[in-house]
């Protein structure tokens, strides 16, 4: 089979003629971060987080054929912005109701948005959610739903309801489904908003309407 | 065209022809019942002429359009003619009277009406493409072939596929419906791959808003179209054609399929082709259409039952139609291809600018006086087509700018008025060619708004695969519709910057790639309107609804009570021949008493 050189930040693999440039990338050692591609399943390029710069041309890793020669790099301000665009883009349409999703930890999305630092995913995503585990099931003003992640839980995995420290998830849809979270599991929504007292000056006012938990 | 013949198109055989383009825009305009109507006032008259459907001139301010030719008179042209004065106008003609035309096509003597070649509109045009529109009858293989039709396919099967190809490599000719990306370059690519079954497909979606050359071109001259295709497949050794046309442009469907079976009858098509060993036959494919599917991945997908574009390479020239090498080409291309072949490539050589030979049909519509299709040598520069060609504005009102390349192009502000268009020019201003719609913008437009509407009409056509563009024009359209209604702060701006650019560079097709061209080039122009709207709550040519106030001048008004009487929510109180007033608090900004006041006293604030 003929092969093919890339470089790849520089450094010189081969791959078969028909690998992709995500193949070449691996293959050199190095990564990006990867949404919609699963390997032999779906590979229609259609999250654009791959995003790379071939011989300064911007393509999706996942799909671009590997060709002679090629010159690939994998990290650059611009591309870190593309991405973290398109994680935010993702996000602002993504229903996130990580208290209730079976990923647990598991999540990609989660992983990648702590790793580009973009917000949009709350404490509950990292907080281990096995049974009565969630403080807020236990009825306690748990501030993990409306808090911007990637502390690891440190406080709800001991026992301690979040207090917000990271600051607040500025989305009104996330608000929302979290007052409805509040209210199923009967959390008062003047607690919620005693336990916020620390970082409540600096909630923007359109959130601070949403009234969280409480009687309906 | 030579003289002879084109005498010949425009006497007839009996000597006497009345030619009236059928199209679909003229037909619209009124040219059915034209045509009715010199039909009866012939046979009322009594007159030995022919009564000749031609297609369109591109003139569409004109239609419709009636020109009377009898041998010995100059061949006059009259201009928005309606049914009840054919009979008249024919009449006087026949009497040498020739008042009331608007152009002879050419002189016979001292006629004091000019000829189009002292029109500006028609002088600086250089119909090389369009040549035949509005002089065949586009239904009539016999007017084609006369016009020198089919010489060139001739020409193109003597030589062998590589020369064709170099042929089409000498001229430089680029592709007139998008990237412009050189035409030999794809047919070569296609040419070389090892494979017994190839496509070439004719993209006749042209689903751009306020765009309708290459509807005008292939209704007013399909054999043009049919004979470049042929040639494309000879070139790239293509089994099988498509033009792939919309359903809702029935007639440019039914007259592709009438050249067709024409051709085929004529031996154009089918089997060893003209005696040699060609085979071609060419099907014209009818889609639902949608904005994407001029896309040609995504186009290819539609003829194959599925439609959305994807992730390129490969390139369709390796792996197309049914994972076939397939060419596509744009119409104009394709026209461009057998008038090369019929009059020889210096002819084409000639016109156009060093790296873009050739003339290109532009489409100029919005605020111009001469709404219509012109081709000009590429390099012409925007006033030359927007002011001496289209007309400038109406009365009263200022060029601002132009928007070059429909939805995926860019506002170009007319202060840059000098510039040529072609390819590089364009691109380096923020615009895009495309495929040559151009949307002449006035000074009672906000640019803002402007902005919205093409992100509005993107973001209904994404088709939604990719991210940045499904989810990305979304929000961009969210952050316009939140700056022109006074809610937009500076923020919004560098983040509309952002996004805008995020989205084009990482976008899956060419939909998403220029989709934000119109904000990107919006913000690069016209930054202090953005910057109005946000600071100081004011849409500068008081556009936007929900910062414009109606107030009514009390030393205008007269007290007619229209105004009250045709506003919607009761907002206007006053009585018969008092000063009216408008209640903001009530007024839901719909306008109508500001179109209504006979004497001018409504006015935006
Ligand atoms: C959203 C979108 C719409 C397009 N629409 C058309 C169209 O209507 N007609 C056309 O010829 N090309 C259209 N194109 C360009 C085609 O993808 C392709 O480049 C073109 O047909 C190639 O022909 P050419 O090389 O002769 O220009 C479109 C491209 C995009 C991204
Ligand atoms: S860029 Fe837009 S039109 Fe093109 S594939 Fe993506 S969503 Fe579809
Ligand atoms: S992983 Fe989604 S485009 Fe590559």
């Amino acid at each position: 089979m003929r092969v093919v050189k890339v470089y790849v930040n520089g450094v010189a693999v081969e791959v078969p003629e028909g690998a992709t440039v995500l193949n070449a990338i691996e293959k050199a050692g190095y990564s990006v971060p990867l949404l919609c591609y699963l390997d032999g399943l779906f590979n229609e390029a259609t999250c654009r987080v791959c995003v790379v710069l071939v011989n300064g041309r911007v393509v999706p890793a996942c799909r671009f054929p590997a060709s002679d020669g090629i010159k690939v790099t994998t990290e650059s301000d611009e591309l870190l912005r593309y991405r973290r665009t398109n994680l935010e883009l993702l996000l602002s349409t993504h229903r996130i109701e990580c208290w209730s999703c079976s990923r647990k930890s598991g999540c990609e999305l989660l992983a990648l948005s702590k790793q580009l630092g973009v917000e949009g995913i709350p404490v509950c995503a990292e907080c281990p959610l096995a049974g009565d585990s969630c403080l807020v099931a236990r009825g306690e003003p748990c501030l993990g739903p409306l808090t911007v992640a990637g502390c690891s839980a440190e406080c709800t995995r001991n026992g301690a309801p979040c207090t917000g420290c990271r600051g607040f998830i500025t989305r009104p849809e996330v608000w929302k489904s979290a007052a409805e979270f509040y209210r199923e599991h009967g959390v008062d929504g003047k607690k919620v908003e005693v336990a916020m007292r620390f970082f409540w000056a600096s909630v923007p006012d359109h959130l601070k309407k949403i009234a969280l938990g409480g009687a309906p | 065209m030579l003289q002879d013949s084109l005498r010949r198109f425009i006497y007839g055989s009996k000597g006497f022809r009345i030619r009236i383009p059928i199209a679909s825009c003229s037909l619209a305009a009124g040219a059915g019942e034209v045509y009715q109507a010199a039909l009866k006032a012939v046979d009322r008259l009594g007159i030995d002429a022919e009564v000749y459907r031609v297609g369109c001139t591109g003139l569409c301010f004109m239609d419709p359009w009636v020109e009377i030719a009898k041998e010995g008179l100059p061949p006059a042209i009259y201009a928005n003619v309606k049914p009840d004065q054919v009979a008249t106008i024919i009449e006087r003609y026949v009497s040498g009277d020739l008042s009331g035309a608007v152009a002879v096509r050419f002189k016979q003597g001292g006629e004091r009406i000019p000829s189009l070649d002292e029109l500006d509109f028609w002088r600086l045009q250089v119909r090389f493409v369009s040549r035949n529109c509005g002089l065949v009858d586009p239904e009539s293989i016999e007017d084609y072939i006369a016009s020198g039709g089919y010489q060139g396919l001739r020409k193109a099967l003597s030589m062998r596929r590589d020369e064709v190809i170099e042929t089409i490599k000498r001229s430089g000719l680029r592709g007139r419906g998008g990237a412009g990306f050189p035409t030999w370059f794809k047919w070569r690519v296609a040419y070389e791959q090892e494979s017994d079954v190839k496509y070439v497909i004719c993209n006749g979606d042209e689903g751009d808003p306020g765009a309708f050359m290459n509807r005008l071109l292939a209704e007013s001259d399909p054999h043009r179209v049919l004979e470049g295709l042929i040639i494309a497949g000879y070139a790239i050794g293509a089994t099988k054609g498509f033009i792939f046309v919309r359903a809702e442009k029935p007639l440019m469907a039914d007259r592709l399929e009438k050249a067709v079976e024409d051709a085929r009858k004529a031996g154009f098509l089918g089997k060893g082709i003209l005696g040699t060993n060609f085979d071609f036959d060419v099907e014209v494919y009818r889609s639902a259409g949608a904005f994407v599917c001029g896309e040609e991945t995504a186009l290819i997908a539609a003829i194959e039952g599925r439609s959305r574009p994807r992730q390129r390479p490969p390139y369709p020239a390796t792996s197309g139609l049914w994972g076939k090498p397939t060419v596509i080409n744009n119409v104009e291309t394709l026209a461009h291809v057998a008038t090369i072949f019929q009059v020889g490539v210096e002819e084409f050589t000639k016109l156009g600018t060093e790296k873009s030979k050739g003339t290109k049909m532009f489409c100029v519509t919005g605020s111009v006086n001469r709404t219509g299709v012109y081709e000009v040598p590429i390099g012409t520069k925007i006033k030359t087509l927007v002011f001496d060609i289209a007309g400038g504005p109406p009365e009263g009102r200022k060029v601002k700018a132009v928007q070059v390349g429909g939805p995926s192009g860019g506002c170009i502000p007319i202060e840059l008025a000098d510039l040529e268009l072609d390819y590089e020019s364009l691109q380096s201003y923020g615009a895009i060619m495309g495929s040559g719609g151009l949307v002449v913008i006035d000074d009672g437009n906000c640019m803002v708004d402007v902005a919205k509407f093409f992100t509005g009409f993107t973001l209904a056509e994404s088709c939604g695969k990719c991210l940045p563009c499904r989810v990305g024009m979304k929000v961009l359209s969210e952050i316009l519709e939140k700056i022109t209604s006074g809610q937009g702060t500076l923020e919004d701006l560098d983040l509309a910057q952002e996004l805008g650019e995020s989205i084009a560079k990482t976008g899956l097709c060419a939909l998403g790639g220029t989709a934000p061209n119109p904000v990107l080039s919006t913000l690069r122009y016209y930054k202090h309107e953005y910057i109005e709207h946000v600071l100081n709550k004011r849409c500068p040519a008081k556009v936007c609804p929900k910062l414009v106030n109606y107030y009514i001048d009390p030393n205008l008004c007269r007290g007619c009570t229209q105004c009250a009487k045709v506003c919607p929510v009761g907002a206007i109180s006053g009585s018969p021949g008092k000063v009216h007033t408008v209640n903001t608090e009530v007024c839901v900004k719909c306008g109508q008493c500001f179109s209504i006041c006979p004497f001018g006293a409504v006015k935006k604030v």
